[in-house]
Order: C-alpha cells, then sequence, then structure tokens
C-alpha cells in the first residue's frame, strides 16, 4: 500500500489543504519567504522518506507527548508520513525481542536521522537508565555512529534538562556532551513547540542540511530572538503595569507578569509566536510566567519560577508615557508663562510708548 | 571697524524667547531623530535588552520627552509670528509681499554663486523664511502624527489624527518627517556656515547674542 498519504492514501489522514497549510505554516516557522512553500511541500512529499530513529532516554516522553498532541488537523499524522520511523518506543506496537531487533534492524543500514529524547546518565552511573539490557551511553554510541544528523528533542537530549538539575544524581549530560563527530541542532523547550521539530525535520528535508543554529546548538528561525522582545504583554511592561500578586486586579487586566518571575526576558524562543497546540496559548498568555525551559540549565539557574532577584531594575516608575504626558504638561506651562511674559512686555512696552508720545 | 575700511553698528535682532525656542528646537530635534532612528531600528535588541537594561524603554522615554518640547518649542515659534519682534514676525520673511519674493530669487542667484549682490536684512532672507514657514509647519503635522501614536486611545488626538486614516500611515508620516529634519539641520547648518564666512554679520553669533553686525550704510 502506498504509504504517501499526501496523495491520497490512507482515508482520514490528512487532506491536500491541511497537508499545505502545514507546509505554510513549517515554512513561515522557519522564517523563509512564502516562494518556499511549494519547495517545502516537494521535499515533504517525496517518496523517499528518511529514516527516523527515535531514542528515548532520561525523560518523561513529554516531548513525544506534546508533538503527538499538536492539535493541528493532521500533525501527528504529518510528522508521522514526513518521516519514516523505524524505532520509537512509545509509538511501536513492538515490545520485548521484538522491539530490540527492530532497533538493532534499524541502525544497521546507515543514513538515518536520530531523535533522542532525554538525558544520558554518566559514569558510574551509566547503568540507571537501561533499555533491553543495554546503558543509555551504549544505545545512543550506536546509533549514533551510522547517523547522518541528530535532533534533540527538548531540553534533556539538548543540554541535560530536568534530570541533570542540581545535585545531578546521575551524572546526567546532554547529547553533545557525548557525541562529537555528528552534526547535532537542539530543539530544546519542555516541552519544545512541535513546529519547532518539525521545521527542523522539514528544513533538513528541504535543504539536506540542518538549519543554521545559535552558540547553543538552537535552531535561529526558532530560537533567534528573546520572547520578552515578542511579548504580547510587553507594553504593559514599558508602562510600568505588572501583576503584583497571581489573581489580583493587574493579573485580570493581563499585566505584565515580570514580578511575577517571568524569564521571557532572559529566555531565547518563539513560543509568544506560534504559540502551542492549535489552540493559540502559551503559558505567558495564559497567565504564567515564563520558566526560561528552553535554555540550558534552566532548572537550576531561573528557579525559584515565580520569583525575580531583588533588586531588578525596571525601565519606570509609574510610566513611559505617563511620565512624559507629566514632563510634556510641566512644559507646557513653562511655554504658557514664557509667551505671558513676553505678551506683558510688548503691551507694557506699547503702553509707555503711548504715554511717552501724549507728552 | 578698522581693517575692513567699513563702519559696523550692533543691530538687536533676535529676542531672548525666539533664542530659546531655536535652541530647544535644536536639541529636540538632535534627540528625536537619534531615538527615532533606534525605535524604528532597534538594532541593540538581543544583545542589549535584558534584565539590567531596557534600551528601547529608555529611548522610548526620552523620545517622547524630546516630543513636548519639540511641540512647545514650535508653539513658541507660531507665536512669535504673530507677536515677535519685526524680525521674528511671519510677514517679515514668508514670500507673500513683492519684497520678499524678489528676495527669495535673488537668493536663490546669491547661494548658486551666480550673483555676488548680497541684501543686507536685519531677519530672515526669504528663502530661508520660506524653509522655516514649511520647517514649522510639517513641525506640526509631525507633533500631531506623534500624539496620535503616542495617545492611541484618546478621543482628542484620535479625532485629529483621524485625518491619517490608519495609526500606520500616521507613522509612515511621521518616519518620513524625521528624514526631513535630518536634512532640514543639515542644510541649515550648512548654509549658516557659509553664509557666515561670506559675509560677517556675526550670523551665527547672533542665535546666541542676539545681535547682528551691519556695515553702517546698509540701509
Amino acid at each position: 500500500m502506498d504509504r504517501n498519504m499526501f496523495t491520497g492514501g490512507f482515508p482520514g489522514t490528512i487532506s491536500r489543504r491541511g497537508f499545505l497549510r502545514a507546509c505554510a505554516i513549517a515554512t513561515a516557522a522557519m522564517g523563509l519567504p512564502m516562494e518556499m512553500v511549494s519547495k517545502v511541500a516537494e521535499a515533504a512529499e517525496d517518496p523517499k522518506r528518511p529514516r527516523v530513529v527515535w531514542l528515548h532516554f532520561q525523560e518523561c516522553t513529554g516531548c513525544s507527548e506534546s508533538l503527538l498532541r499538536a492539535s493541528h488537523p493532521d500533525l501527528a499524522a504529518l510528522i508521522l508520513d514526513l518521516i519514516d520511523l523505524q524505532y520509537h518506543e512509545t509509538l511501536m506496537a513492538g515490545a520485548g525481542p521484538q522491539a530490540e531487533e527492530a532497533f538493532e534492524k534499524a541502525i544497521e543500514e546507515p543514513n538515518y536521522i536520530l531523535v533522542v529524547e532525554g538525558s544520558i546518565p554518566t559514569g558510574d552511573y551509566e547503568d540507571f537508565c537501561m533499555i533491553g539490557g543495554h546503558s543509555a551511553m551504549h544505545n545512543l554510541k550506536r546509533a549514533a555512529k551510522n547517523a547522518l544528523a541528530i535532533i534533540n528533542i527538548g531540553t534533556c537530549s539538548a543540554y541535560g534538562g530536568i534530570p541533570a538539575a542540581r545535585p545531578n544524581p546521575t551524572k546526567a549530560v546532554g547529547t553533545g556532551d557525548i557525541i562529537k563527530d555528528k552534526p547535532i541542532v537542539n530543539v530544546p523547550g519542555c516541552p519544545p513547540n512541535p513546529y519547532n521539530f518539525l521545521s527542523t525535520v522539514l528544513y533538513f528535508l528541504t535543504f539536506k542540511k540542518l538549519p543554521p543554529t545559535d552558540i547553543y546548538g538552537r535552531p535561529l528561525f526558532g530560537y533567534g530572538r528573546r520572547i520578552h522582545d515578542q511579548c504580547e504583554r510587553r507594553p504593559h511592561f514599558d508602562e510600568g503595569r505588572y501583576v503584583e500578586q497571581f489573581g489580583d486586579e493587574g493579573h485580570r487586566l493581563g499585566y505584565c507578569l515580570y514580578k511575577m518571575g517571568c524569564k521571557a526576558p532572559e529566555t531565547f524562543s518563539n513560543c509568544s509566536i506560534i504559540r502551542f497546540n492549535d489552540v493559540e496559548v502559551w503559558p505567558v498568555s495564559v497567565g504564567n510566567g515564563c520558566y526560561g525551559c528552553t535554555e540550558p540549565n534552566f532548572w537550576d539557574t531561573m528557579t525559584p519560577f515565580h520569583e525575580r532577584l531583588p533588586g531588578i531594575s525596571l525601565p519606570v516608575n509609574g510610566g513611559i508615557i505617563a511620565n512624559a504626558t507629566d514632563i510634556g504638561k510641566k512644559a507646557l506651562g513653562i511655554t504658557a508663562a514664557a509667551l505671558a511674559i513676553h505678551a506683558g512686555i510688548g503691551v507694557a512696552k506699547s503702553l509707555a510708548k503711548g504715554k511717552k508720545e501724549e507728552e | 571697524m578698522a581693517g575692513h575700511g567699513k563702519d559696523y553698528e550692533k543691530v538687536y535682532v533676535w529676542s531672548v524667547l525666539l533664542r530659546v525656542y531655536h535652541w530647544v528646537f535644536a536639541l529636540s530635534i538632535f534627540v528625536l531623530i537619534a531615538t527615532g532612528l533606534y525605535i524604528d531600528w532597534p538594532w541593540t535588541n538581543t544583545w542589549m535588552e535584558g534584565s539590567h537594561q531596557w534600551t528601547m524603554a529608555l529611548m522610548r522615554y526620552i523620545h517622547y520627552v524630546a516630543g513636548m518640547l519639540f511641540t512647545m518649542a514650535v508653539i513658541t515659534r507660531i507665536y512669535l509670528w504673530f507677536f515677535g519682534n519685526k524680525n521674528e514676525k511671519v510677514w517679515d520673511f514668508a514670500p507673500i509681499t513683492p519684497r520678499n519674493i524678489k528676495n527669495m530669487f535673488t537668493t536663490a542667484f546669491y547661494y548658486a554663486y551666480l550673483t555676488d549682490s548680497h541684501e543686507h536684512r536685519t531677519g530672515h532672507n526669504a528663502m530661508a523664511g520660506m524653509s522655516y514657514v514649511m520647517t514649522i509647519l510639517l513641525a506640526v503635522v509631525q507633533f500631531i502624527t506623534g500624539f496620535y501614536l503616542l495617545y492611541p486611545e484618546s478621543s482628542f488626538f484620535v479625532s485629529l489624527g483621524s485625518i491619517f486614516g490608519t495609526q500606520q500611515t500616521a507613522r509612515f508620516i511621521h518616519h518620513i518627517l524625521n528624514w526631513y529634519f535630518a536634512i532640514f539641520a543639515l542644510v541649515h547648518i550648512y548654509i549658516a556656515s557659509w553664509n557666515d564666512i561670506r559675509n560677517p554679520e556675526g550670523l551665527i553669533s547672533s542665535i546666541f547674542s542676539g545681535y547682528k553686525f551691519f556695515p553702517k550704510d546698509h540701509h
């Protein structure tokens, strides 16, 4: 059976319209011009789908969960049909020896994309994460050997994530600390936005290379800008309108969550732009500050999540516009006074002159 | 004055209020252009903006305060068009009288190095006058578009600003005029310096002191 569902495959999967819409969203998310949509769609429709091996280590499966719950119509179908998924512990039907066999078979033939979810325990703690009798380290090294490139989905595989939080009982690290000889791209987040993952895959399919990244290995199209700079609450920040307490008047009015510990000013991601799961929400839009989950070591550096460090600088007291208005009123007063004095002198002079002429 | 073989007289031309206006206007334009260009193109964003400095917020604040001063300077100048001294009144320099229209052409020829004749005027020549009238009128457009953008919820400025249609149109006009003022400042400083070098009238010092110098027989 034709597995290429886009050209009319299984009933009840993805429609042509839905497919193109998803391609357009991914193209926009990658920051590519709209003329690229057809090229992206073409790459996505290529019957030679790239084989993908998906490994799970120390993690909560939230990244896979988020990907599957992407409620854009048929995104799950799209991601599963876009790639030739050879091995994925959560999704595969096989178990036990069958699964192990599938894994061995999958990594035999080279040039697949290796997707890693979860961090890897190291050193004496290597056997804290065992799959089919082998340690995570062992499986990763074997799977990476024949891989074309590695995509780390989620903060755990990218930087260690929560398993690596202090005191890091398993000495967990991210993929990049172990595999040095393969191109690696990180799609961090806890969980990451499914579209950033999808767009990374589509970028790879379209251009046959990984997207350009920042110093933390994150694709620039998704993580090139600070959340704070593109937040819908930013005007409230500039105007000094802050939520002082959860549930207060400011919270109800949608004010800035900076004082509630929002880490958006230190966090690079596009959450506020593409939002999550097609219900058009993201943490800040529903009234909770950003936790900075796309940053390395966020669990250590961004906590406590609901507090700002003391003595933080805020741009204004009372608001930029309010202050400027106040100064404007004073300037208006001074101008009016200056004009009044000027006019007064003029009138006095002409009176004096008139008197002189009378004399 | 000895050396020139001519006697010069000192003439009081610019009132205190006009000089205050001039420098507030000049300073505010300089600040408005610098901050305005930053707001349009915040090139330090993502590397300077953070939890300890808020460059964009600061730039906007300075821009708004300078905008207030700019507005007050413009209002003062318009007041002086009608109630200033004889050099400051609009009909002294606007090209609306036969004398001024003639002067506008002679000045143009003089600036183009076509003639050497130069009319000694205590106030502005008509060519400068025309550009100043235009500049002040454009300044009014500039502060109205500015207030329309600054107070998007105020019914007063919204009704004033509705002539621009949308906020985007107002923003566009505001942005284009930013370049007008930058070019105006450049040309203004050049021509003032040029005149000061060609004619020993103390043109530049007059905007500090209020006095110009003319040959005694210039009338």
